[in-house]
């Protein structure tokens, strides 16, 4: 090879290869940016005309100064479900990209990494090592371990339960897929109850450091309220913006990747271009399952406590969050967590307060959920990024 | 010894001569009759609680299956399946009062099974959310007969259990508009997107359930409501009249075990009507391809509103008469779960498939409401002998697992189910000249038809 | 009296064009081919036809109705049916009552009626059963009605959509080729069929098919699609010397080729 004599325009190719490069990985994270900053200020936007509207409503507090009180935390409330439900629902999209299945167990996938890291929490204190760990270091380990549990047997659930019935009629996967929701709940519940764990396991972890408080907002007389995140909600964020990065720079750069997105264009010919489709299907569920099983980890890191049926609504809403972004699209999972994970924190947050706690918040952000998911299928069915395909007769 | 070799080499001959001769003239009716009066006599000589009487019900209910399925007349059947349900299952009641709730639970699923099966079985949509309309029927009888009434009607005092009766209508009714409702605009989805959606509808029912004690006091939300009204009890005369006295608590038990004997029946009249018409082939042919069946004329989203609709109101009836046999329903009651187990009855038994269905509901209730419990305490027994069997093992705890290895073993190996529905039902109704009078039954029917082309 | 005009249908998906305004008209009792290169839009062009796609552009009359836009249940209740190009029968239901679900639309038996069983629904039960019959022996399948549509040869299976579009008392039928994948025998057959659609049925027929010696002898007008526009329209003649067409069939030089054989 005359080296010398391309070095100029391997450098410009180098160049270009990296611009490219860059775009591929982080224009999806620019998207999910914008939507984010979106969400928040539309919705900030919202809820602080509505409190204007309805200030005369109370006299027992001024509504406006309440709203935006707890507009900071609802934001990042809003983040960390934004987050935990783009990366199950990447899960969902990416086997709805390859096999137009909807895998129903994913949220038990989710709900086992979940599990993984309680288990490993516990190991560790009964052997001592948890208040020593380096809280950074603990955190890896146990996405790591939820990752690989969670992947291994998303495949493995493929293997046994979902591949025999590739080519039967939709409805029969689907249902062999709720059978293995059910099971993997059970025997979760089996194992958890019989290692001292109990059905509501304790998730342990090393002192993870104090909240970090970012602002001083004022408010009247002059006094100030903190605005903080906790620092669980910030590993939380931080983990996931590296998976996403991480799995756009594997779907977009990589052979492997190449290989996923051609099967989910077109199975057949992708076949006869040589590629292993069966290969390719078990590691999508990999990487889909390894996803479920950090946000397992990321979530039951932050909420303490968890018991085997807490896959089901994260799950429920992971899909409601594909199906939204366009379900098969990447970007568009992210993108359609954020936005649902925005709106619930929001209705969670400011139902109660704008009904005098007629309402409560809580309960009712579960139906906003669905009602959107409605919403979505019934006037865009291919969801916010979606194309739309006329189905071939 | 020797005829081993034999049977080795042609046991399917041995069978069939086997199944011939049990088969021919008079001697399916005496095996059966024989059958019968063994289990009747088992039932009422010893009328106790344990593993024996289980299987003895198991073997009872086994017995109205091959009565379904025997080569005798429609008269026969008809009389001695009559005899045992009406007399023998009610007197064995009255002796030992936990098995025939059983059965009456089993056929109150059966009843409900039936109607998610003209959803999923018939017109092929997977409804997830079936559990919500038996839901609104529970709480629709739950709210008029209970105080809560008063929460939201101010002044209205709690109906008397006689408008239960009207309440079965009412329940129908409210049931078929809530699946119009829920329906209308889910049913232009595909078929794994209405699932999911079905599943979010179910989920906001019970969610309501649960919110709905304020800003009004509707549902008690998560305490639920209790003291629920039941109709009023007009037997007693009867069984005065024959000499008998009976508890209120015993006369109830008879009450409900008639009352859903009653409806399953007239259900699987209504299903098994609406299967063989115009309507049922129109669900039939969407089930199979929806874009060939728009294109033949059918209008999709009206039928498949109606396949919703017909499925609901079951559920809302069976919802009241659930909730008065109960006396107590709260959210709980209605989660997915529920859903999950009626339709797994529905495809154990075989989607689409009328005894199917029932078959499939009576062994998931029976598996769920006295076999695994059974086993269970037959297990914690042994155990106490010192029997080595892990303390965590109790099957009775085990529901969901069940249901699941149910659906992906139904799902891999036996997708049609255990008794699939009867594809040549044109032949046996209306096509083929009257057959003998002796052969006027399923199987004779389908055979002569059979040779008659050949 | 033209029985259905299709005037400046257009179709898109996306950035496809797959239909670019075409016009047809249909006479009353005739029988028209619309041939034309795989992926010409021929296929599409019936979709918006029956209904299942709504067209980008254009309007299509149907006995004087305006039917754009309309459902295809809706359309086929109004007289038009059609059979598929990849075969799409009821595969679980048996033979006989695939012809009966295409009855759906002339049958008017409602919920109550048939729970109660009236009178009206058995007669008509009964009068449907007959003329069910009375199909499948029109394309010789009776001895055929109680098998299971998905264990048909696939030649029976052709007819049997046929008998299953006719069900429905159409005015037109629309044939996807009809004669796909079959052996010279059946394929005479099949030609047979569809001329005693019209000549014993007095249905109106157009079909798509590749097999020209079909198209030749029984079509009496012609639509030539290519790359989803009308490249030429007539008798059976015209198009089979026309040189467009040709090139389309055939490519540019085979064309030119052609052209010269017709002059020399
Ligand atoms: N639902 C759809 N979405 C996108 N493109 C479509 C769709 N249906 C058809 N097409 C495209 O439209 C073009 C015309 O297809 P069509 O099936 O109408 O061709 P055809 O003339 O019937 O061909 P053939 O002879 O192979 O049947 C093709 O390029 C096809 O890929
Ligand atoms: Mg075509």
């Amino acid at each position: 090879m005359a080296v010398e004599a391309t070095t100029g325009a391997e450098l410009i190719l180098t160049r270009r290869s990296f611009r490219s490069f860059m775009s591929e990985v982080f224009g999806p994270l620019l998207q999910v940016f914008l939507f984010v900053v979106g969400s928040a200020v539309a919705l900030g936007g919202v809820v602080i005309l509505l409190a204007v509207v309805l200030r005369g409503t109370r006299e027992d507090i001024d509504l406006l100064q309440g709203t935006i009180t707890i507009l900071p935390q609802v934001i990042v409330d809003g983040l960390v479900r934004g987050f935990l439900y783009a990366t199950i629902a990447l899960g969902y999209t990416m086997v709805y990209g390859v096999l137009e299945f909807i895998n129903f167990a994913h949220g038990e996938i989710f709900m086992v990494g979940a599990f993984v890291g309680a288990f490993f929490g516990a190991a560790l204190a009964s052997s001592g090592m948890l208040t020593t760990i380096n809280p950074i270091l603990f955190v890896i380990a146990a996405v790591l371990l939820g990752m690989a549990v969670s992947g291994l047997l998303a495949m493995s659930v493929e293997r046994i339960a979902y591949r025999p019935l590739r080519n039967a009629p939709r409805l029969v996967p689907l249902i062999s897929a709720i059978g293995v929701s059910l099971v993997l709940q059970d025997v979760m519940r089996m194992i958890a109850v019989n290692t001292g764990l109990g059905f509501n396991a304790q998730f342990r972890t090393p002192d993870l450091g104090q909240p970090l408080v970012l602002a001083h907002m004022p408010i009247a007389d002059e006094r100030t309220i903190p605005v903080s995140v906790d620092s669980r909600s910030l590993i939380f964020i931080v983990v996931a913006i590296l998976m996403l990065i991480g799995l756009n720079y594997l779907v977009n750069i990589t052979k492997l990747g190449t290989a996923i997105r051609a099967v989910a264009q077109d199975r057949p010919t992708a076949s006869l271009m040589g590629i292993d489709v069966n290969r390719v299907i078990a590691i999508t569920f990999l990487i889909g399952g390894a996803l479920g099983g950090a946000a397992g980890i990321l979530f039951g890191m932050r909420v303490g406590t968890i018991n085997p049926y807490v896959g089901f609504l994260p799950g429920l809403k992971a899909f409601t969050a594909a199906v939204l972004g366009g379900i098969g699209n990447i970007t568009g999972a992210m993108v359609g967590g954020i936005v649902l994970g925005f709106l619930e924190a929001f209705v969670a947050s400011y139902l109660s307060l704008f009904t005098r706690g007629q309402f409560s918040g809580a309960s009712y952000a579960d139906i906003v959920a669905f009602s959107i998911l409605i919403l979505i299928l019934i006037f865009r069915p291919s969801g916010l990024l979606g194309e739309v395909v006329a189905q071939k007769v | 010894m020797a005829t081993d070799n034999r049977q080795v080499d042609q046991p399917a001959s041995l069978w069939t001569q086997l199944r011939t001769m049990a088969g021919r003239g008079p001697a399916p009716y005496v095996l059966i009759l024989a059958y019968a009066a063994i289990v009747s006599a088992l039932l009422l000589v010893n009328p106790t609680t344990g593993l024996g009487t289980d299987m003895v019900v198991v073997l009872f209910l086994l017995l109205m299956f091959v009565i379904y399925r025997a080569p005798t007349i429609l008269a026969f059947k008809l009389t001695l399946g009559t005899i045992l349900l009406a007399v023998v299952m009610p007197v064995f009641g009255v002796l030992n009062p936990f098995y025939i709730d059983v059965v009456t639970k089993a056929g109150m699923f059966a009843a409900l099974a039936l109607g998610l099966n003209v959803v999923v079985g018939f017109a092929g949509l997977l409804d997830l959310g079936y559990v919500a309309f038996f839901a609104v029927g529970a709480y629709l009888w739950g709210i008029f007969s209970t105080p809560q009434i008063s929460n939201i009607v101010s002044g209205m005092e709690p109906l008397h259990g006689s408008w239960f009766w009207l309440f079965l209508a009412i329940g129908l009714a409210v049931g078929a508009f809530f699946g119009v409702l829920l329906g209308l605009p889910v049913l232009r989805l595909r078929g794994d997107y209405l699932a999911i959606v079905t599943l979010g509808l179910g989920e906001v029912i019970r969610v309501l359930a649960t919110n709905l004690d304020r800003p009004i006091n509707i549902t008690n939300g998560a305490q639920g409501i209790k003291d629920i009204g039941r109709p009023p009890l007009f037997i007693e005369p009867v069984f005065q009249a024959f000499g008998i006295t009976i508890s209120q608590v015993q006369e109830y038990r008879l009450y409900f075990y008639f009352l859903v004997l009653l409806v399953l029946a007239l259900t699987v009249f209504v299903v098994h009507r609406l299967n063989n018409s115009r309507i049922g082939r129109a669900w039939t042919a969407i089930r199979e391809d929806e874009t060939a069946a728009i294109a033949m004329g059918i209008p999709l989203v009206r039928m498949k509103l109606l396949a919703f609709a017909v499925g609901a109101s079951f559920a809302g009836t069976m919802g009241v008469i659930f909730s008065a046999l109960q006396t107590f329903i709260n959210p709980p009651t209605f989660d997915l779960l529920r859903s999950i187990g009626i339709l797994s009855m529905v495809i154990l038994g075989g989607m689409g498939s009328i005894p199917g269905t029932i078959l499939g509901a009576v062994i998931v209730t029976l598996l769920d409401l006295q076999l695994l419990p059974r086993i269970a305490s037959e297990l914690a027994a042994l155990q106490r002998r010192g029997v080595p069997i892990p303390a965590w093992f109790d099957p009775a705890q085990y529901q969901r697992l069940l249901f699941g290895l149910l659906l992906i073993i139904m799902m891999i190996f036996r997708p049609e189910g255990l008794l699939p529905e009867d594809r040549r039902r044109q032949e046996l109704h209306h096509d083929e000249p009257e057959p003998a009078p002796v052969s006027k039954t399923v199987k004779p029917a389908a055979e002569s038809a059979q040779s008659a082309e050949g | 009296m033209a029985l259905l005009e299709a005037k400046h249908i257009t179709k898109q998906f996306g950035g496809l064009t797959a239909v670019n305004d075409v016009s047809l008209t249909v006479e009353a009792g005739s029988i028209v081919s619309v041939i034309g290169p795989n992926g010409a839009g021929k296929t599409t062009f019936f979709n918006v036809l029956t209904g299942i796609y709504k067209p980008t552009k254009g309007t299509i009359i149907f006995d004087g109705k305006d039917i754009t836009g309309l459902r295809p249940d809706q359309i086929t209740a109004l007289g038009i049916c059609r059979t598929f190009q990849n075969i799409r029968l009821f595969n679980a239901m048996t033979v006989l009552e695939n012809v009966l679900v295409g009855m759906h639309t002339r049958l008017h038996a409602g919920l109550w009626q048939i729970l109660f069983g009236t009178p009206s629904v058995r007669a008509e039960e009964r009068a449907s059963l007959e003329r069910a019959r009375e199909l499948l022996r029109f394309v010789n399948l009776d001895h055929q009605r109680n098998q299971l549509a998905r264990n048909l040869p696939y030649g029976d299976q052709r007819r049997l959509e046929i008998a299953r579009a006719l069900a429905s008392s159409p005015k037109l039928i629309l044939l996807d080729e009809p004669t796909a994948g079959m052996n010279p025998q059946e394929t005479a057959e099949a030609t047979n069929l569809i001329r005693r659609l019209r000549d014993e049925l007095g249905i109106t027929v157009v079909l798509i098919e590749h097999d020209m010696r079909v198209v030749m002898t029984i079509s009496e007008r012609i639509t030539v699609l290519d790359y989803g526009t009308k490249i030429a329209e007539g008798l059976p003649e015209e198009i089979r010397s026309n040189p467009r067409v040709i090139e389309a069939y055939l490519g540019k030089g085979a064309a030119a080729h052609g052209v010269e054989r017709v002059e020399g």
